[in-house]
């Protein structure tokens, strides 16, 4: 194959490649990345409950740690399988803005955050996976203010392998 | 483990409010496993969980790799009737997404 049909190749492909992003975008099948920009990557990728909750609710101090509660036995405080621990979050509080559930020893604290709308209330439950015996914290924010709850959970199979 | 890859989702009206439950089928890999090869999965884990119910977003879920392979969630809506439409829409970090709906009974 001679030098110039090499290069005619590599613009055909290139034009090829140039061609078929320009169809995803115009499909819409670039709207995943419009919707990622909106993930709070320090928050997630922090490795302290402080930098996490200042990444995502710009503040660490805790007003109170009365009004909001696990329920009973979710999370236990025994779990055999780390991979999939149950939890289950109930409050009083009005005007809930942002909800957090943490793991204190996760490598990466932060298990997830959702923002609540005057259309959706608590009791909220959700599985999580713990690496070793760990606090497993739920914060709230409601108008302002930082609730916190804390329950000591032991693992018997780390769940973050 | 156990389960059929397959999102589950129901909602039903309790007590005047509309209780939601979802079962999404998604792995979850962390990026810290390692496979029989020794070799490190990818991590590959849902970011953003949407939920409308008729054309209104009512809930966001950011999720991080600790959430638990297929992820169940569950939670209430205020009011709501019958034949209610609820909506989840979901995009992992790959960039794949997902959509799952049912009606309120």
């Amino acid at each position: 194959m001679s030098k110039t049909d090499q290069q005619r190749r590599a613009i055909l492909k290139g034009a090829i490649s140039a061609s078929t992003l320009a169809m995803v975008a115009a499909s819409g099948l670039i709207l995943p990345q419009r919707l990622l920009a909106h993930w709070p990557t320090n928050a997630f990728n922090a490795e302290t409950v402080e930098d996490a909750l200042l990444a995502l609710v710009g503040q660490a101090e805790v007003a109170s740690d009365k009004a909001l509660n696990f329920k009973v036995g979710s999370p236990p405080s025994y779990a055999v399988n780390g991979a999939s621990v149950p939890v289950a979050i109930e409050s009083n509080l009005e005007n809930i803005e942002r909800v957090a559930i943490l793991v204190e020893k996760n490598p990466f604290p932060l298990v997830m955050s959702f923002d609540l709308t005057p259309a959706s209330i608590l009791p909220f439950k959700s599985r999580i996976k713990i690496r070793e015996d760990s606090n497993v914290i739920a914060i709230i924010r409601a108008e302002g203010k930082l609730y916190k709850t804390s329950h000591f959970v032991e693992v018997d199979i780390g769940g973050c392998g | 483990m156990g389960l059929v890859a397959k999102d589950r989702i129901r909602a039903k009206l309790k007590k005047g409010n509309t209780s939601v439950r979802l079962l999404l089928a998604h792995p979850m890999h962390t990026g810290r496993a390692k496979n029989k090869a020794d070799e490190l999965i990818p991590a590959e884990f849902i970011q953003d969980i949407r939920c409308w119910r008729n054309e209104e977003e009512v809930l966001t879920i950011k999720c991080g790799t600790a959430t638990a392979r297929n992820p169940y969630f569950s939670f209430q809506l205020v009011g709501g009737k019958a034949d209610d439409l609820i909506e989840f829409r979901w995009v992992d970090n790959v960039g794949a997404k997902g959509l799952a709906e049912t009606r309120v009974k």
